[in-house]
């Protein structure tokens, strides 16, 4: 039994070691690696690929992503435990709501200050500017609707909203606060017919003409794919989903070096740019990290200025 | 994309992403690799040990059959509890995984050496360290070699699930495959590269383990 004892507590102390030190060959079991983390969407893919290869390339630190996140609830936890440093995409909108719960904020400047002031405050943790792009709802319509009804907003729907047919995300239909009762209330008007459906099918069933107009996701690869306009939500009906990088203050403690080369890309990716990333990875049979590098390299890494 | 069909955006999937692909098969590989590495360095004492101390065997073999029999996408949540999400959770998953092959095969191997070989070398007047490093061990090798095989394979398809606490590795491939509108090339360019590590790493040590059988005549 005694050997038994032994044995159990050298198998203890080679684990306790296996968590601590690194194996060589494979990125992320170093201590000093930089982990980013990323949610399984292709957008957030994208982005933490994108991080990755600039601290790379520009830094020469070590990164390792820590990919498929479920959430921003899975992503919040996974910083606060240090399994992750960075936080690729982080929505204003998301995180005060959900995060915070704190009360629906619609101007984006307010929500996102209040998001880093909180932030800070309570975790540590730097709230990045937006790199420029939000994922927000948006009411979309076909390029050639857009032409021929001359629309570009959401109110100049309405004339013609009594004959048309929308379709929404259920989860949409019946939310409090930016639902479709409120949309009403706010702008005046209602759709001849709303069908509630998945949200991956709008883009689809707008583009084959099932319906006029539809309400889906502002970044998605389809808009540009499918020849769709997104229309200006004018009354800034929709609370802001700007997207941002989050990180753990303790690693730009660690890495001093690292805020500048991070702060390179705030401001720099338009949702037209994001949408075309993405189409690139979810229509193109490219990999997200394939598309960021080709991204980065054709801007010349955001080297402009700071250098 | 919609106008081609699987097989030829399997073939254009791996032009474009080629290199993405190969440093994936490269990190789940190497995760798979050192799982089994620590599992022996670890596994194979252990089976001597309990070689030399049967009444130990039964509480050992029945310790590793125990954690075989643990769902392995629950072994990988309850690790990653105490681990954290990343590649060290499936290195250790990987490695409790393969205990069992490899304690058990050690043990039948050393059991199985026939008792009369080991009374000859006793009468030739080796030591017990003798005996296991000249005699027993090199008799029973080709069995624990079996053993470290059939844990690499296991290995290897437990590595695919790591993707879902965040390790990288083939799996993410085609994870990303599952959630894509028209996903089905890219699972195909995730899912044949792992079986195809899978049946060469089979391949390969069952060579080595033909190789290390003791030849008949020598008996």
């Amino acid at each position: 039994m005694k050997r038994l004892t032994k044995l159990i507590l050298a198998v203890g102390v080679l684990l306790f070691a296996l968590a601590g030190c690194g194996f060589p060959g494979i990125a992320g079991t170093d201590r000093g690696t930089i982990k980013i983390a990323a949610m399984s969407a292709t957008e957030s893919s994208v982005m933490a690929n994108m991080l990755a290869e600039l601290i790379n390339h520009e830094l020469g630190y070590p990164t390792t992503l820590v990919a498929n996140l479920g959430s921003t609830t899975v992503t919040h936890q996974a910083l606060l435990r240090g399994d992750a440093d960075i936080a690729a995409t982080r929505y204003t909108g998301t995180d005060l709501t959900g995060t915070l719960n704190l009360p629906v904020e619609k101007d984006p400047k307010k929500a996102g200050a209040i998001v880093k002031r909180v932030f800070k405050q309570k975790f540590h943790q730097t709230w990045f500017p937006t790199y420029g792009f939000a994922d927000t709802y948006a009411f979309m319509v076909t390029n050639q609707f857009a032409a021929q009804h001359h629309v570009a907003t959401i109110s100049q729907l309405k004339s013609l909203a009594p004959s048309m047919a929308a379709g929404v995300d259920s989860s949409w239909m019946n939310r409090k606060g930016d639902g479709y009762a409120d949309f009403t209330t706010t702008y005046g008007y209602d759709f001849k017919r709303v069908y509630p459906m998945q949200i991956g099918l709008v883009y689809d069933a707008v583009a084959a003409g099932k319906m006029q107009t539809v309400l889906g996701y502002s970044t998605d690869g389809r808009i540009h794919s499918y020849d769709l306009t997104v229309l200006k939500d004018d009354k800034h009906f929709f609370p802001p989903y700007d997207a941002s990088l989050v990180v753990n203050d303790s690693l730009l403690k660690k890495y001093p070096k690292l805020a500048p080369v991070l702060h390179r890309l705030d401001g720099k990716i338009s949702v037209a740019a994001m949408q075309e990333l993405n189409y690139q990875v979810d229509d193109q049979l490219k990999e997200p990290a394939v598309v960021a590098q080709e991204f980065l390299v054709k801007h010349n890494y955001f080297r402009g200025g700071e250098d | 994309m919609a106008d081609m069909g699987t097989f030829q955006q399997f073939w254009y999937y791996l032009t474009t992403n080629g290199s993405y692909v190969l440093s994936q098969f490269t990190r789940h590989f190497l995760i798979s690799i050192y799982g089994v590495l620590i599992a022996a360095v670890i596994g194979i004492p252990v089976g001597l040990v309990i070689a030399r101390n049967r009444k130990l065997s039964s509480t050992v073999i029945g310790i590793a059959n125990v954690i075989q029999t643990i769902p392995s996408l629950a072994m990988l949540s309850i690790i990653m509890l105490g681990l954290g999400l990343g590649v060290n959770t499936v290195v250790v998953t990987v490695f409790l995984y393969s205990l069992l092959p490899i304690i058990k095969n050690t043990y039948t191997g050393m059991v199985n050496v026939d008792p009369t070989v080991i009374d000859s070398a006793k009468g030739m007047g080796m030591t017990s360290f003798q005996r296991l490093y000249m005699v027993e061990i090199p008799l029973s090798m080709s069995v624990i070699m079996a053993g470290i095989r059939n844990a690499l394979v296991v290995a290897i398809g437990i590595t695919a699930i790591g993707a879902f606490v965040g390790a990288g590795g083939l799996g993410d491939i085609i994870v990303r495959g599952t959630n894509a509108t028209n996903g089905g090339a890219i699972i195909l360019a995730g899912a044949l590269p792992t079986a195809l590590m899978a049946i060469i790493a089979d391949l390969v040590l069952g060579f080595v383990q033909r190789r290390l059988e003791p030849k008949e005549s020598s008996r």
